[in-house]
């Protein structure tokens, strides 16, 4: 997708992270923050001319829906646009040292993501905070690339 | 995990889709992909066709050998895991006109899972 319409979703995701119970509502507060995060990552990628901002949607890497004149979607490879995750697929080249900050940051977060979602690990606060610090960390890099003052 | 774990997963996880409303429809997916991949995991595992140790993530993630053998113990459960799934790329990562429908849409297959998955438990 373009800049902005990543930009769009992240403020609709933060505003649903924010009426969700970190500790309560761990697995759809963090898969949220999650999703924020892999959008930031994408708008940054883009604002710095490394991936497409085509509007076509990842289905897997390499594969991407494609909207049709009659507002179908129809599969098709595709040059690198959205990724998926962070390292899903890995981009190539050289990352400015914002966007791999980022994307430290977001591996950070996904290290959690399949123990605490998928599996029996418990989560807990401190992971949530951990969580929590990253994805502001994301956020603000992306805020200060938007401004064009890399922090 | 157990399937008693993987009820517990599920029904937490729909508790939260509930304070989602019908424009949160990224999250209403993507609750409904997690929470009901935990309810395919219960219905797996109680049938006995996969061990505890052996949850499935994502259908698409599966061998095609493998989701064939799934499917012949109940299509139906995998189908609408997939069906979720393949709601995802259009509306959670894309902007497609169309994102309060597919949420409600993923929502109901939940519920039809979770209605699966309680009766066989």
């Amino acid at each position: 997708m373009n800049v902005t319409s990543h930009l769009d979703k992240i403020t609709k995701l933060e505003a649903l992270r924010a009426r969700l119970d970190r500790m309560e509502d761990f697995e759809l507060w963090f898969w949220t923050a999650m999703n924020a995060g892999t959008h930031a990552v994408n708008a940054a990628l883009h604002h710095a001319g490394i991936t497409r901002p085509d509007d076509v949607f990842p289905m897997q890497p390499g594969v991407y829906l494609v909207p049709q004149p009659d507002a179908s979607l129809k599969p098709a490879y595709c040059p690198l646009g959205d990724i998926l995750h962070v390292g899903r697929p890995k981009v190539e080249g050289d990352i400015p040292a914002d966007i791999a900050e980022m994307m430290k940051n977001m591996e950070a977060i996904e290290h959690h993501r399949d123990p605490c979602i998928r599996g029996e690990r418990e989560p807990t606060e401190a992971i949530a905070v951990e969580c929590n610090r990253a994805l502001g960390r994301v956020l603000d890099l992306l805020a200060a690339r938007m401004k064009g003052t890399r922090s | 995990m157990t399937p008693q774990e993987h009820r517990a997963k599920a029904e937490k996880i729909e508790r939260s889709l509930a304070k989602c409303g019908s424009a949160d429809y990224e999250m209403k997916i993507e609750g409904a992909m997690l929470a009901g991949t935990h309810w395919v995991n219960l219905v797996l595992h109680r049938m006995g066709v996969t061990p505890q140790q052996g949850d499935v993530l994502h259908t698409y993630m599966l061998t095609v050998n493998e989701l064939r053998r799934l499917r012949v113990a109940d299509p139906e459960t995998l189908d609408a895991l997939s069906e979720i799934e393949d709601i995802r790329p259009a509306y959670v990562r894309g902007n497609h006109a169309g994102g309060e429908q597919a949420g409600e849409r993923a929502i109901r297959l939940l519920a039809a899972l979770r209605k699966k998955a309680v009766v066989k438990a």
